[in-house]
Order: structure tokens, then sequence, then C-alpha cells
């Protein structure tokens, strides 16, 4: 079989094995929330509320359906592309998705280029001279990022830009005096398209502490992986070769080594994008950013157990696909890997 | 060699200075970038003069009336829509959208309420009797407060175009007060009729003074309503925001990115700070009614504190002021009855203040001190800063006043799991606050003491054992109820009698007030509030100095 198809044949397994691990996932957010303490009715009505109100609303949401009834709707739904209604307001939950997702969106794929520039710069940075002082303090940075605790960072970080110096907002998504661009939820693309300059920098300001404080934190993960990958192929037999076929060293660096090395990042990279569409919560929180790990968190605060399920779904799936395509990309630009 | 920039520790090769230079190519490209961002971030948008950003914390999922009744969602509706009675700050029904205060029939049965004419909706309709109807039709049906109306109205019409009648189930003396809950504000039946049964979330059709123009969870745009009957806004709009992080509201009224902050759920250092602020004349500080009463449940029907002497030993050793001063610096002042102060009916003094001598007594009487130390579980709601405070320092006052006597063995539970054990009996003491849906004593009596089957003091069902506590005494619904009816000075001597016969045997213990409080910039007027304890939007303007 050509390497070709035994890509394709890799790739449609991992799509295939998508759906499963969906299930899985689906099932398991559903049981663990029933079994949660807490209950929804609590949180919509308080603790005050006649036994009759609670009865009525309980049977008006579905909840004093048999747990296997309740299950089958949801799976149902979920085949249907119906994430069912937040208990809260009665808001579709694809709506409330739609609503967050792109602000998470958009704040983790600034933060992540951020620090991937900032990372492998540094990462980078140190290998003219390895245990030089630059190499010191580049690997002084990202153990020092990597360790930082995020809440701490982002409230050092809003204190100082935001409140002592007055730069930068300090926290929600967008200039309160001004109303959001309308569109796909991007804000930076939706102002950009909407060629208002107000609404671009409006934006781009409110997103400057939460994307730099996000993408310096993770910029040590980068760095680190970046140098050690690097070094680890400087040492290796065929820039040996290359080095000896008289390559100058510049070519031997960018052309053979650093490809190699960035391999590996590019998983990292798979593995951050995962994490961070779900978990940039202190961030989120910490700046007041309307994302959908906020909203999940409040979620369950209040046990609104389709938005809950919902996000959640949305999220793996979201996590499924980018480690689906991160391998295939690995897949297709190293050789040496078999499947 | 000169020339050699780069060294490798393997082998020591000429490397030319070109990935040098590379490399600084590659840093100098984000770094300007980045420098670009922060000049672009430095362009701040303009703010109109003489519109206002209020800020606050919690989040609006809804600004439907039926839907919400989160403390954000009803400010909100206070600016939106107009109540048919409301509280003045000093406790004064005045009417708003009725004229007057409601005629009842000679049974007290039924309530005609005469309606305010001339009054349009934003959406330019008319306001009337067929109005009114509609929207307590539609909240009795869909409201997630319901039973609060449903409980006490059977039936709604119009007995006329500017005429409400209302059919009550029993005589209700608090009818006017439960009809200030902005939960009732009018809806223009033009703008919900697709939405009789259902929520509209993100709109909002009423009287107000001003009309909602833009809405999302985050961020709300008021604007002055051009046909208000009454006195018009004094400032030309409100944009509200709400930000989830106490410290980042802090800092946005510190750094002048709002004008006004409330300070709904903010931090008590950050509170304390802007208190000190105000006091040293660099923010106005506005304060609100005291509505929110903190008190502590007691577990009344399970040793040990189904012994009345070791309830009443605690409430005796309940240092309140040290609390106050230790959890809040003074701002939550200390409380000694469940009515708030400011409504009819309250008293002040019903329960004991800090006696030591007085409580050691009663641990003693209960067989305690002599080698033998009470213990007691108290549970706080670890998600809430102040119930943690209080917690540790209870303990602490408890251990330095009658450490051979009893010891509280503190723990947090997460409030939403709290609550849904509550009514099991789950805790032998847990601190709780309560705001009533609108300013009548009853509101806070029957939530906490109601009982519909009880087994000598011991509830078996109701408000008293959902609440868990389980407490209650022979005839004291029927005396509950009797309140509901009765008015005057009759129906006050009553409630402080109900209040004294609870503090005998604290079930509850109040601890403290918690009052509304909201900050300015000083170049604004102090903001101020209205007998709910919302911030009065309409009021608030900037200092035209000549």
């Amino acid at each position: 079989m050509s390497r070709r198809s035994q890509l394709l044949r890799y790739g449609a397994s991992r799509l295939l094995l998508g759906p499963v691990m969906l299930w899985l996932i689906a099932t398991l957010v559903f049981l663990l929330l029933r079994l949660a303490p807490g209950d929804p009715i609590d949180a919509l009505l308080g603790i005050r509320a006649p036994e009759e109100a609670r009865a009525a609303l309980r049977q008006q949401l579905g909840l004093d359906l048999p747990l296997l009834t309740q299950y089958g709707q949801f799976l149902v739904g979920l085949l249907r592309g119906d994430l069912g209604a937040s208990l809260t307001n009665q808001t579709p939950v694809a709506q409330v998705i739609s609503q967050s997702l792109p602000a998470s969106l958009e704040l983790g794929v600034c933060a992540l280029l951020l620090a991937a520039v900032l990372g492998l710069a540094v990462g980078f940075s140190g290998i003219a001279r390895p245990d030089g002082k630059l190499d010191l303090a580049g690997r002084l940075y990202g153990i020092g990022t990597y360790a930082l605790p995020p809440f701490w960072a982002a409230m050092v970080v809003q204190l100082v830009f935001a409140v002592w110096l007055g730069w930068l907002p300090v926290g929600g998504r967008f200039p309160v005096t001004l109303l959001p661009p309308t569109g796909s939820g991007f804000y930076l693309f939706d102002s950009l398209r909407a060629g208002n300059w107000e609404q671009f920098s409006g934006t781009v300001r409110h997103l400057v502490l939460p994307a730099s404080t996000l993408g310096v934190l993770l910029s040590g993960i980068f760095d680190n992986a970046l140098r050690l990958n690097l070094r680890r192929a400087l040492r290796s037999d065929y820039v040996e070769a290359a080095r000896s076929r008289g390559l100058s060293e510049t070519r031997v660096v960018l052309r053979h080594a650093l490809p190699n090395a960035l391999l590996p990042v590019l998983t990292i990279s798979g593995i951050t994008v995962a994490s961070l569409i779900g978990g940039a919560l202190l961030i989120e929180v910490t700046y007041s950013w309307p994302g959908i790990a906020f909203r999940l968190q409040e979620a369950i605060a209040q046990r609104d157990y389709p938005l809950v399920q919902g996000i959640v779904v949305v999220v793996a799936a979201l996590v499924v696909v980018v480690s689906v395509v991160v391998d295939l990309l690995v897949a297709l630009l190293d050789p040496r890997i078999r499947f | 060699m000169a020339s050699r920039a780069f060294e490798w520790p393997q082998r020591a090769l000429p490397l030319p200075i070109a990935p040098f230079s590379d490399l600084k190519r590659w840093l100098t490209r984000p770094l300007v970038g980045a420098l670009s961002l922060v000049l672009l971030a430095a362009c701040q948008p303009v703010r109109p003069v003489d519109r206002l950003v209020v800020a606050g914390r919690s989040r609006i999922d809804s600004v439907d009336p039926a839907a919400t009744f989160s403390i954000g969602a009803m400010q909100l509706l206070s600016a939106l829509g107009d109540p048919l009675y409301a509280i003045s700050p000093d406790g004064e029904l005045q009417p708003r959208l009725a004229v007057a205060p409601p005629r009842l029939s000679a049974d007290r049965l039924t309530a005609w309420v005469p309606l305010r004419q001339g009054v349009r909706f934003h959406d330019g309709s008319r306001f009337d009797a067929a109005a009114m109807v509609f929207t307590l039709e539609r909240f009795l049906a869909i409201g997630k407060l319901s039973y609060l109306l449903g409980d006490r109205i059977a039936s709604v019409r119009a007995s006329g175009p500017y005429e409400l009648e209302l059919r009550l189930r029993r005589p209700f003396t608090a009818l006017p007060q439960l009809l200030t809950a902005v939960n009732l504000t009018p809806l223009s039946p033009t703008a919900y009729r697709a939405h009789g049964r259902r929520f509209l979330n993100e709109r909002f059709v009423g009287t107000g003074p001003y009309r909602l123009t833009f809405f999302n969870d985050q961020q709300q745009r008021l604007e002055p309503f051009a046909d208000y009957w009454g006195p018009k806004p004094a400032n030309s709009g409100i944009d509200m925001v709400n930000l989830s992080n106490s410290t980042a509201l802090y800092g946005a009224l510190r750094s002048g990115e709002v004008d006004v902050l409330l300070s709904t759920s903010l931090e008590g250092d950050q509170q304390l700070s802007l208190h000190r602020l105000a006091a040293a004349g660099s923010l106005r500080e506005g304060r609100g009614p005291a509505l929110e009463i903190g008190y502590l449940t007691l577990l009344s029907d399970q040793p040990p504190l189904k012994d009345p002497r070791l309830r009443r030993a605690l409430a005796f050793g309940l240092d309140r002021e040290l609390i106050s001063q230790r959890v809040s610096h003074g701002l939550r002042p200390s409380l000694r009855e469940l009515v708030p102060p400011t409504i009819p009916g309250s008293d002040p003094q019903a329960w004991p203040a800090f006696d030591p001598a007085q409580a050691r007594e009663l641990f003693r009487q209960a067989g305690y001190c002599n080698g033998r130390r009470l213990s007691v579980p108290l549970t706080f709601r670890s998600n809430i800063p102040s119930d943690r405070l209080f917690a540790l320092t209870w303990k602490e006052q408890l251990a330095r006043d009658f450490g051979d006597c009893v010891q509280l063995e503190i723990s947090g539970m997460e409030s939403t799991t709290a609550y849904r054990q509550l009514g099991k009996g789950a805790f032998t003491a847990i601190l709780l606050e309560w705001m009533g849906d609108f300013p009548d004593a009853d509101n806070y009596l029957i939530p906490l003491l109601g009982c519909e089957q009880a087994e000598g003091n011991r509830c078996l069902k109701g408000a008293s054992a959902a609440s868990g506590s389980f407490w209650t005494q022979p005839g004291l619904e029927q005396d509950l109820k009797r309140s509901e009816s009765l008015e005057g000075e009759e129906r006050v001597a009553l409630l402080r009698r109900l209040q004294q016969q609870v503090a005998q045997a604290s079930p509850y213990i109040p601890v403290w007030l918690v009052a509304p409080r909201a900050w300015a910039r000083p170049n604004l007027q102090t903001p101020r509030f209205d007998g709910a304890g919302r911030v009065v939007f309409s009021r608030l303007q900037k200092e035209h100095h000549p």
C-alpha cells in the first residue's frame, strides 16, 4: 500500500473514531451532571420556592422524566444537531455557544500566535551559545512563564497596565461606549470587514491584555520544546553529515535542524490549541472575557444541564478535529511516522 | 577569528553572521508588530458627554421580567420599566403607574387599582388596564416567581379602560407592596404578543424612563425615552457593563473606565477601600436601604441543637459587633431581628445582645462547660468570601470566650450543593442570607417560619423545613396567616410578638444587615437609591459647575 493510501486510511480511521469518542464524552458528562450534588431548580427558583412551584418547573423542563428517557432525548437531539435549550432562560444552547465560542477562539488564536512567536524566538535565541547568558535567560523565561499561576499573573498584569497605568481596559471584550460589530462573532474579523476603525481598535484594545497574558504564559512551552529539540537535532548524524558536506552553518540550522526540531512543536501546538478552547478559564474570569470556558463554569454553578452538555460536546468535537488535523499534518510532514 | 559570532559546543565551526541577522529580523518584526498594536490600543474611543457607564458584577441572562430575578437584571429593569407602586427611600408607598392606593371591597377579596392615563410604551402603544392584565396573566403563566402572585391573586381583569380589578385568594394587606415588584412592570402587548407564553430575553418594551437599545449578557445600552410620562432622565443615556471579576470592577472605577460601580458581589476588601476613598473625597458613595439579612439557621429537631438552651446560648454567645468589624470593617451592621429595620414590624432588639455570662450559664444548664465541650458543626458557603470569614471569626471568638464550653467545627460547601441539602436537615448550623422579593415583613418571616404540617415544635413540611431549621410552634402558622390580613398598629404588634417568640426559641440567629452601595467618580453627583435598594439611573448626573 502506498504511503498516500496509508495516510488516507489512517485519517479515515481517526475520523471514524471521533463520533465514538463524542458519544462516550456526552454520556459521561450526562451521568456526571446527574450524579453531582445540587439541583437546577434550586439554582433557578432559589430555596424559598414552594414545592408546587418547584414541581411545576421540574415538569416544564422535563427534569421529572426517568433518567433513561432524558438520556434518550439528549442523544436523539444530538443526532439531529439539537443541543436543547438553556434551563436558565430557554435560549437555545447552540445560540449561547455561537455567541461565546468565537470569543474564546479569537482570544485563543491570538494568544497562540503570540506564544508561538515569542516562545520560538526565545527558544531559538539560545542556540548560538548553549549554556551562555542568553540561553540561561531563555531557560529561566521558559520555566518562569510555565510556573507562574495564570490567575495571579493576570491580576498583576491587569493592575499594572489597566489600573495603575491606565493604558488598556480592565476587562470585557469590547468598549461599552460602542456597539459591537455584527456578523460572525469574531470581532476582529467583523470590524475589519465592516471597515470600522473605531470598532477594530476597540477590539484590539480589549484583546491586548488577555491575549498577551495567555500568550506569554504559554510561550514557555514553545521555548522549552524548541530548545530541547533543536539541541538534539544539532547533535544528530544528519546535521553532522550536512556540516561535513561544507554547508554553511546558517543553512545547516535553518534548513536541516530547525524543520526537524519544529515537528514536535507542531504536536505541542495541537495539544495547546485543544486545551485553549476550553481551558483559558482563569484568564477569561480575570478579564471578564465572555468566552466558552467562562460560560461553562457559570452553567455548572447553575446546574444548567443542557448548556453544560452542549458546551462539553462542542468543545470535545473541536478538540477531536484539531488533534486529528495535527496528527495528519505531522504524519504528512514526517516520513518517519508509521501508521 | 574576529568574525565568529556563534560557537557550537560540539565543534568550533566558523559561523557567518547571517543567522544572527536573521534572528534580529525575526525578533524585530514581531516587536514592530507588537508596538503597532500597543499604539493602536492607545487610541481610546471618545466617550460621549453626559452618557454614563455603570458597572456591576452579575451577568444578565435575560431582560424578560418573567424569566429573571437576579439583582443585576432587577437593577436594569427598574430603569426600563415602571411598577404600579414604588417604595420611596424613606419607606413610603408611592403610586407610579397607579394613581392611588387600591380600593378594596367590603370583604377585602377584590381590589381595584386606578391606572395612570397618557402613558406610552417604548413602542408607542398605549398603556391601559388591558396591557396590565396581559402582563400579569403572562407572569402568572410563565413567570419563574409566579407563585408570589398566584398564591395571593386568583384572577385579574380590566374593570375599565384605566382600572384594574384583582380578585384575591384571601385578604392581603401588603398588596401594594407586592405590586412594587419590578417583575410586574407592564409590558407592551403589541411587542410581546408572539411571546405570550415564552420568554423574550433580549428585548424589553415597557414604559420606563429609558429604552433598551442594545442588549447582550455583558453590555446593555439605555437611551432616554422621549415620550416618558414622568421627569426626564438627568443624563443622556446609560451604558451598563457586567464584569465577572471583583478586581476588574474595582480597577475599572479607579482607572476612570466606568463612572458608577454597583456594590453587588464586590468583595469586602474592595468595598472598604472604596468606602475609604469616598470618605477622603476621591469618590462619591451612595447607600441604599438595607434589605438583605444574614442569619444563621440552626437545625432544631436533631441533637445537639434540639435543646433550645443551647440555641439560646449560641444566640447570647455571638459577638456581632466584633464579627461585623472583623469581617466587613463595620460595613455590615449587626442585626438582632429577622425583619430589616426600615420595614414596619421590625423589632431591633428581638434577639439578645452579646452576653457571655448568660451564654455560659445556659451552656452549664445544658450540661456543658464542666469538662464537657459542645461540638457544633458550622457549614459556610465556600464560594462566598464573607461567609468563610464569618465562620473563621466566630470559631475564634467562641474559642476565646467559651473555649471550655463549645467549639465550632467549620467546613465549606459550594452554595448550590448546600441549598439542595438544606431541606434534608444536613446542616447543624449554616450561614445564609435573604432579601424579600418585595419589602414587607411577611416576606421575611413566612419564608423562614411558614409550616404546612407540624408535629409539636417540629415542622415536617413547609418553609421552615425547606430552610433547614425544622422549627415551629403551635399557633405560629395561624399568626403568620393572620398578619397577612391585619393592618396598622395591630399588625406591627403581632409581627413584633412573633419575632420575640422566635428569638426565645432561636432556630435562627440574625447576624448582619447588608445595604447596597454605589460609588461614583468625583465628577458625578452621589448615586441615589430607591426604597427597593436600586440605584435610580435617571438621577445619575455629572456635576455642573457654574
